[in-house]
């Protein structure tokens, strides 16, 4: 195993932990502000995919404007769903929302299976990154620069607006103490909406991000929302940086993890999880929670 | 007394109900079973477990490991598929139960998924996703009639049996518990040690229901430990309306019926059991058992009109 290769092993860990972060950011943001448990999430992560197909009808060259059109339609179809089926269930105890999502999941699925059939959707690498990069002997494809540099730049957005802007703090305030806020005379529903349609735009173009390097099926939903679980557990709910770690984590436990152990790598990022919670249920760079009474 | 009504009736039934008949109620009594060993833990100690496909996996591969590598009769691998499944569920409810909430669920879905992910992989042990098949029982069990009288058995024993603990002390307990965990154990009772063995029981019987179900598919495969299997069992509880004593096995056979029914006529059976979830969960939280007593209600009443959704 020479250096070369381990260093593409690293690349693509981290390419992995791109779409990975991308993924389960909103999903960390919506069950630490709004307490909604969503197993719809990599639903939206498998409809980013398929609706920059669908946008871009294909074309290599259209991928940018394509790429655009998702982050749109994440956002409405994210304000959509909020403001229809996820308000109702607020207050509702977690199995209902844990139904209700999971009808979203069927519902979204099968849609998906009835507009594109359910084989494999692939896309090529845009343009601008189709030609390989050569980094010590070894050539990997200059896609995964790109990744890396999207998840940067949403994480660092991200980490402007939560604390360098009004909305973030109030979103920040959200994850700590709702009635507070809603004393204040924030309109928190509507804080609701905004980060809802927020973590699904975000997941809607991580799995745009994934197309040109991973194909699209319908079912893909159900591993890719307990993909999402597994970082934002082992990162700590709620936590933005959490989900940056704990998508770093699993996406070098799934690189390494296949070279060294190929049998059981399946198997270790639910290990990890396992461990976090028997060790840190709030997740590493999750805050214990407030002791109520 | 109507419980053993109902018994009597699904045992004159059997024969009527033709090769297809008794697959079809054998499956829903099975996962009637499953959904009851779930709602024991869900309804009466107000533990919300994703892990429950994990004791019906353990369950499920104990009887076919057994059988196909070690070559047990099938009836006695019922008794060890038990015995393994509550030793499965000891272990990841000795460390699951101490966590509260939403940490407990997420950590029993680790569990499950864990188990999913070694038993898809384990190709010298399990046959990773080939599964293992080929389980038909011996002799008299492999005909669909007595394999649906042994499903049927099963059924009325674990009803007895879950319908005497929730009126025994330790059902109290567990009610206790979940209404308020400092007032109960104020009085002395141990809440661990309870929610534990609650934990154990749920855990046994759902892994007696995964190995009659591979015994009837003839076949195990991983994805009998996958998170939706564990999805299936909140379904059924909540669509047959958890506050009911039999509403999670009432539930698990509505889903199974709706699902022939719909799956006979188009292939989105998915789309239409995500518009039934929808629906239910935003219009009858209490589900089907919740309908009826609502109308019962009404019906002993009079009263038909009002605000009120039955």
């Amino acid at each position: 195993m020479d250096l070369g290769f381990l260093l593409l092993q690293l690349l693509t860990g981290l390419a992995y932990a791109s779409t990975l972060f991308l993924l389960s950011v909103g999903l960390s943001l919506i069950f630490g502000a709004m307490g909604i448990v969503n197993f719809a999430h990599g639903s939206f992560y498998m409809l980013g995919a398929y609706l920059l197909y669908a946008f871009t009808r294909g074309q290599a060259e259209a991928f940018w404007q394509g790429l655009l059109w998702v982050m749109a339609a994440g956002l409405v179809i994210g304000t959509l769903v909020e403001r229809v089926l996820i308000r109702p269930i607020y207050r509702r105890p977690e199995e209902y929302q844990i139904l209700l999502t999971y009808a979203i999941l069927l519902l979204l699925e099968d849609l998906v299976r009835f507009l594109f059939g359910a084989g494999y959707r692939s896309f090529p690498f845009p343009p601008a990154f189709s030609s390989p990069l050569l980094l010590l002997g070894t050539a990997f494809p200059s896609y995964y620069v790109f990744l890396l540099g999207l998840a940067a730049a949403f994480a660092f957005l991200l980490w402007a607006f939560l604390h360098r802007t009004r909305l973030g703090t109030w979103v920040r305030a959200a994850t700590q103490d709702r009635e507070m806020l809603e004393a204040l005379g924030i309109n928190v529903p509507l804080l609701y909406t905004a980060i809802f349609g927020l973590g699904i735009a975000m997941a809607a173009i991580g799995g745009a991000a994934l197309l040109p390097l991973q194909a699209a099926t319908p079912g893909m939903a159900v591993d890719a929302v307990i993909n999402a679980f597994i970082v934002v557990v082992i990162g700590g709910l709620g936590s933005v940086w959490g989900a940056l770690l704990g998508a770093v984590l699993i996406g070098l436990l799934q690189a390494f993890g296949i070279l060294l152990f190929p049998e059981m790598a399946m198997a270790f990022p639910f290990a990890l999880m396992v461990l976090v919670l028997l060790l840190r249920p709030w997740g590493l760079l999750g805050r214990p929670p407030a002791v109520r009474t | 007394m109507r419980l053993a009504l109902l018994f009597l009736l699904l045992l004159v039934l059997g024969p009527a109900l033709g090769e297809y008949g008794l697959k079809l109620a054998s499956e829903a009594l099975i996962l009637g079973l499953y959904a009851m060993a779930f709602n024991l833990l869900f309804h009466q100690a107000g533990l919300l477990s994703f892990g429950q496909a994990a004791f019906f996996g353990v369950g499920a591969y104990a009887m076919a490991l057994l059988v196909s590598r070690a070559g047990w009769p099938f009836l006695a691998t019922l008794p060890a598929a038990l015995l393994a499944s509550a030793l499965a569920a000891l272990v990841i409810g000795f460390l699951s139960i101490r966590l509260s909430r939403i940490y407990f669920t997420m950590l029993t879905l680790a569990f499950a998924q864990l188990l999913y992910a070694v038993a898809h992989k384990w190709y010298a042990f399990t046959g990773g996703d080939n599964g293992i098949t080929d389980l038909r029982p011996s002799g008299l069990l492999g005909e669909s009639l007595p394999f649906y009288y042994l499903t049927l058995g099963v059924f009325a024993l674990v009803v007895g049996f879950l319908a005497g603990l929730a009126r025994s002390p330790f059902g109290y307990a567990l009610r206790g518990l979940r209404d308020n965990r400092a007032r109960a154990e104020s009085t002395g009772i141990d809440g661990f040690r309870h929610l534990l063995l609650a934990f154990v029981v749920s855990g046994a019987i759902s892994g007696l229901a995964g190995a009659l179900q591979g015994a009837l598919q003839r076949s195990v495969f991983p994805d009998y430990l996958f998170w939706t299997r564990s999805a299936e069992a909140i379904i059924s509880t909540i669509l047959g309306g958890s506050g009911t004593f039999l509403g999670p096995a009432v539930g698990g056979a509505v889903f199974l019926f709706l699902r022939v029914l719909v799956q006979a006529k188009t292939e989105y059976w998915p789309f239409f059991l995500g518009l039934l979830l929808l629906l239910m969960v935003l219009f009858f939280p209490r589900g089907l058992g919740g309908i009826f007593t609502e109308a019962g209600r009404r019906w002993s009443t009079g009263v038909w009109g009002g605000a009120a959704r039955g």
